[in-house]
């Protein structure tokens, strides 16, 4: 036996790291995280805010496998509100308001708290590796840590290069140096590592905006929280606002757009279109005359604020011209300049669905350097990093999600299948079974796998055990409920056969929530009931169960297809009869499934069949 | 001329073996035709022939392959034939070369079947069918719809993900592209009538009172027309069943002897075969005899028994009476609204109408035939009404203004209806499809 410091040596100590640490130590392994700062342990580099469209799902799935980040913000946000009201609770989407710094001191507190978990200070600069297996780090400074697994998480650090205007500075985060040398090192190993670019806004100091000129934008009563672990909290939530930019604006960004380095040819990394620079938006969208713009407060202790949509990476002082152009901002201070950063990644085919990279075993990446982008999405990686890297030390089969059951298996599987092209980030289109898919049912989705690794102790195990007991009883309860046609009001012409209607039917028409279904129930003198989380979730479970029944029959044609598995022995090479196209697409992406084989860019029914016929001829002959 | 391929890696040994070329300086080069004599293996000179070498990487099976053309005398090519299967050849099984070129992946599965198709087409409507489905016509016509309704979800997917972008999501220029789309899939959908008359062929049954003349059409037909052979084509006792080809349309013709012979000598399972095959045509042809004093009476209780299925009225015999054309027509019931041609199986008088009365009767069964996307596959109909039936719904809740996400749901199941027919979603089918085709492995 080799000896070694620790059983997984996290590099970096991002949303990425810190989860990947976490669900390490919980599963008993010794962990260091190396970081360049211990104090700024889970940062939020950009926008102070976890959730949204897609990404709160991600936040409820770490939380169901025993993650921090839910009950992080849960303890440090300063608004809640549900995103995609209006629309079905499949879309539905917690997002929070964080104080940034408050939540980067609950993250460190808990860190330092948690047994097996030691933050070493430090810059890595090159992964150990002995026979194809890894074998630990060297620090820039010349330390040595030998570890079973390692995995790295580096966000924007990796080779970060700084663009404010034409100015470039090697850096991470504005003012923190960058990570140079691991670059080099996983280059000597043999992986390819490409370019990304994102950017961020200005921060502006609040007491120098006009608000009576901006819309607020109150938090949601009683406020949504991400956790069924955290304990409710008395919490005064802070108002956001919305505002416009001018014409003034258009004008003065399309007129300096030379001046900024996306455009000037510095920056030939692609950033991601979502989430495009207020400099791409006048560019791309040249027919629409103003954006909108979100101005999000940074934290209770400070009146800094963040202007959401405002991205750039225009000189310093054309910045300062173009955010006082925006309505409310005429006399707005910039606290700290906008910036693009290029940093590098590890394009994704190059791990596996566990995360584990195909060239080293042992090593494991997660977050940015994987081409993600956001917190949700580098946390919910990290988790299955750490789950995985532990597995790999027990020789156990990695945790693999499929796209069926949570959407970090749909990101996974999105990341090992597609050619990066822009940073990712999750959308709720982009889970075909996203009715399925839900915040309110990722307990029920992924329990059962935090309790098989030991990621959640007996006591949450219980409760979400009586949280299920309820939910059926409230089940039973709106099957069983009738209520009077006559005293259904706004929805009394739909039922013009019948002189009652039972609950869980009504919840099944257009417009019928459980708001709704509560007001009527009051006026039909029912006995009131309170909101509680499990009427909640039977209401939604009602609601869906007939397309989720029919997403079943989808969802069995996938799993079959999945299971049509491509064993490691498989002979790439020899396959005769694919397209040259479709070859090297399978070659690089070594597809584990015929199902993964066919979400391959470029991989046709045609060569699908090809690989069938093979998959086959190799299945049947003697080993 | 005749052209015989040889592919597998002894093709060129065995070129080379039996081909003396005229310039024997040059060398074989891929794809240079040459010149030369097929030789015996005993030196005796059989043919002038040319012949030319296509290397693995670039031929259609995907193996070494050569091709010998030669004169077309079936005796000639027998003796080609015969002297490469003597040094090692073996006669190719129907099919196989498409079935190396798919396994090579020289073309994919839906084009392999339309080679399948182009072979086995027995006629020219079946031919151009095969044909657009093996340039990818057809494929491409169903990708363009999908793409109709990608754009669709895209956009009520945007008001999803990115609603604190403006751009609201637009509900009247979706639903008229949902409706859009429905219409066209709809019509695919009901050019399968059309499809399959293509590959089954259009059924016609004869059938009238003994001695109506049905043999005589049956055969009068048979001689007129080009035959087609087919597999299937065979004589029971019950009824005779054979293929012509009309105005490029295959018609299978069914002279039904036996029915309607009643209390005669038929017994019980025969006739219920006929009726059956009655009960499956396309078009009867009732054949009167003109001869026969009754013949209105007999008409007008015949039709009240015949099944829903058009007829067409062929009153024959009318070289043997003296009446005119009005006379005649006055005597059927103003209630049979069958079109009516009169004629005489004997002198010939009529037929040309009768078989223009058919051609009109096939082409009203094939909607849209001028763009030649045809569906002749059940599978695929099946698929195109479900995607029919998601978007109806789609469409609906649209318009009740059920949340998008249910919309979409919708949308997304038509289409991976569609992907199904294309290929492009993987299914066990496809798998299915693949080895039930060709024998692969044990």
């Amino acid at each position: 036996m080799v000896s070694t410091d620790f059983d997984v040596v996290v590099i970096g100590g991002g949303h990425a790291g810190v989860e990947a640490a976490l669900a390490a130590t919980r599963m008993g392994a010794t962990v260091a995280i190396v970081t360049m700062d211990p104090d700024k342990l889970a940062l939020m580099s950009c926008n102070p805010a976890i959730g949204g469209s897609g990404k709160s799902q991600l936040v409820k799935e770490i939380d169901a496998l025993g993650g921090l980040m839910g009950m992080a913000i849960d303890a440090t946000g300063v608004q809640f509100r549900r995103l995609n009201l209006s629309r079905g609770p499949a879309v539905w989407s917690t997002r929070a308001q964080a104080d940034r710094l408050a939540y980067t001191k609950s993250v460190v507190d808990f860190c330092r708290r948690q047994r097996g978990l030691q933050i070493i200070e430090g810059v890595a600069g090159e992964v150990l590796v002995d026979h194809g297996k890894v074998r630990g780090i060297r620090t820039e400074s010349g330390e040595v840590i030998l570890s079973k697994a390692v995995i790295v998480a580096t966000g924007t650090f990796l080779g970060g290069l700084i663009h404010i205007g034409p100015e470039q500075t090697p850096a991470g985060r504005l003012g923190e140096p960058a990570a140079c040398k691991l670059s080099n090192s996983l280059r000597n190993l043999g992986f390819e590592v490409g370019r990304l670019k994102t950017g961020t806004p200005p921060r502006l100091d609040g007491d120098t905006i006009d608000w009576s000129r901006c819309e607020p934008q109150p938090g949601e009563e009683p406020p949504p929280w991400f956790s069924y672990r955290s304990s409710p909290r008395e919490l005064r939530q802070v108002v956001c606002h919305m505002t416009y930019t001018t014409d003034d604006t258009k004008r003065l960004v399309t007129a300096n757009l030379a001046e900024s380095p996306i455009f000037s040819g510095q920056i030939k990394s692609t950033g991601p279109r979502y989430c495009p620079s207020i400099e791409d938006k006048f560019y791309r969208f040249a027919e629409k005359d103003r954006h909108l713009i979100f101005l999000e407060p940074e934290g209770m202790g400070t009146s800094e604020i963040y202007p959401n949509g405002f991205s750039t990476a225009l000189p310093e002082s054309i910045q300062r011209q173009a955010i006082r152009t925006v309505i409310g901002l005429e006399n707005a201070v910039i606290t700290r300049p906008g910036y693009a950063v290029e940093y590098d990644y590890c394009p994704a085919y190059q791990v596996r669905p566990s995360l584990e990279t195909r060239r080293v075993a042992g090593l494991f990446f997660a977050g940015q350097i994987n081409g993600t982008s956001g917190y949700e999405e580098a946390g919910a990686q990290g988790i299955m990093a750490g789950i995985n890297a532990v597995n790999h030390i027990n020789d156990a089969e990695p945790l693999v999600l499929d796209r069926s059951e949570a959407y970090l298996g749909v990101m996974i599987d999105d990341l090992v299948t597609r050619s990066t092209t822009e940073p990712y980030r999750m959308f709720t289109s982009r889970a075909e079974y996203r009715l399925a898919l839900r915040e309110d049912n990722a307990l029920d989705r992924l329990t059962r796998y935090a309790r098989q690794y030991g990621l959640i102790d007996d006591q949450e195990a219980v409760a979400f055990e009586k949280l299920c007991a309820q939910t059926e009883q409230e089940v039973r309860f709106l099957r069983n409920t009738t209520v009077r046609v006559a005293e259904l009001g706004p929805f009394e012409s739909r039922f013009k056969k019948q002189t009652s209607v039972s609950l869980s039917h009504l919840l099944k028409q257009p417009g019928v929530g459980l708001e709704e279904l509560l007001l009527i129930m009051k006026k039909g003198g029912k006995p009131r009931r309170p909101a509680s989380d499990a009427l909640r979730r039977a209401a939604i479970q009602i609601r869906y169960e007939g397309y989720i029944a029919k997403q079943q029959r989808e969802i069995e044609k996938f799993k079959r297809q999945e299971s049509e598995v491509i064993p490691d022995g498989f002979d790439w090479q020899n396959m005769n009869g694919l397209k040259n196209e479709a070859r090297e697409k399978l070659l690089r992406f070594t597809p584990s499934s015929l199902g993964q084989a066919s979400r391959i860019e470029g991989v046709t029914p045609g060569d699908l069949a090809v690989l069938a016929v093979h998959l086959k001829r190799f299945r049947d002959s003697p080993a | 001329m005749a052209a015989l391929r040889l592919a597998g890696k002894r093709s060129l040994e065995l070129l080379k073996l039996h081909f003396k070329p005229a310039k024997p300086s040059e060398k074989f080069r891929p794809f240079l035709m040459r010149y030369g004599v097929f030789t015996g293996a005993d030196g005796e000179q059989l043919d002038e022939v040319l012949a030319v070498y296509m290397p693995e990487k670039h031929s259609y099976t995907g193996l070494d392959q050569v091709e010998i053309f030669c004169h077309g005398g079936q005796q000639i090519v027998r003796r080609i034939l015969g002297e490469l299967v003597g040094s090692g050849a073996r006669p190719a099984e129907p099919g196989e070369f498409t079935k190396l070129a798919f396994l090579h992946g020289r073309i994919d599965l839906t084009r392999a079947e339309a080679v399948a198709q182009v072979i086995s087409a027995s006629t020219e409507a079946s031919l151009k069918a095969g044909r657009e489905h093996l340039f990818g016509a057809y494929s491409e016509h169903i990708e363009t719809i999908r793409d109709d309704l990608v754009t669709v979800i895209a956009d009520i997917e945007a008001g999803i993900d990115f609603l604190e972008e403006d751009g609201e999501s637009d509900n009247a220029a979706s639903l008229a592209r949902i409706t859009s789309i429905e219409q066209k899939i709809a019509r695919l959908e009901q050019s399968y009538d059309g499809g399959r008359i293509i590959n089954e062929g259009f059924r016609v049954v004869i059938g009238g009172r003994p001695n109506a003349g049905k043999s005589s059409l049956f055969n009068l037909l048979l001689r007129q027309e080009r035959a087609i052979v087919t597999g299937t084509a065979g004589t029971t006792r019950d009824y005779l069943s054979e293929w012509i080809e009309l105005s490029g349309f295959p018609v299978n013709l069914i002279d039904t002897a036996g029915l309607r012979q009643l209390g005669g000598s038929i017994e019980k399972a025969g006739q219920a075969r006929a009726e059956e095959m009655i009960s499956e045509a396309n078009l009867i042809i009732w054949m009167v005899d003109l001869s026969r004093k009754t013949w209105p009476s007999l008409l007008r209780h015949d039709l009240t028994e015949l099944p829903k299925i058009p007829i067409l009225l062929l009153l024959n015999k009318i070289d043997l009476i003296q009446q005119t054309k009005k006379d005649l027509v006055r005597k059927i019931d103003s209630t049979v609204s069958s079109s009516t041609v009169i004629t005489s199986c004997k002198s010939g008088r009529g037929i040309t109408r009768l078989k223009t009365k058919l051609v009109e009767a096939i082409e009203s069964h094939m909607p849209d035939m001028t763009s030649g996307l045809v569906v002749t596959s059940a599978r695929h109909k099946g698929k195109l009404g479900q995607a029919l039936r998601d978007l109806r719904r789609a469409r609906k809740n649209l318009v009740a203004g059920e949340s998008p996400e249910l919309v979409v749901f919708d949308l997304r199941q038509a289409t991976s209806a569609l992907d199904e027919i294309t290929g492009r979603i993987y299914t066990e089918e496809l798998l299915g499809r693949i080895f039930s085709k060709f024998c692969i492995g044990k």
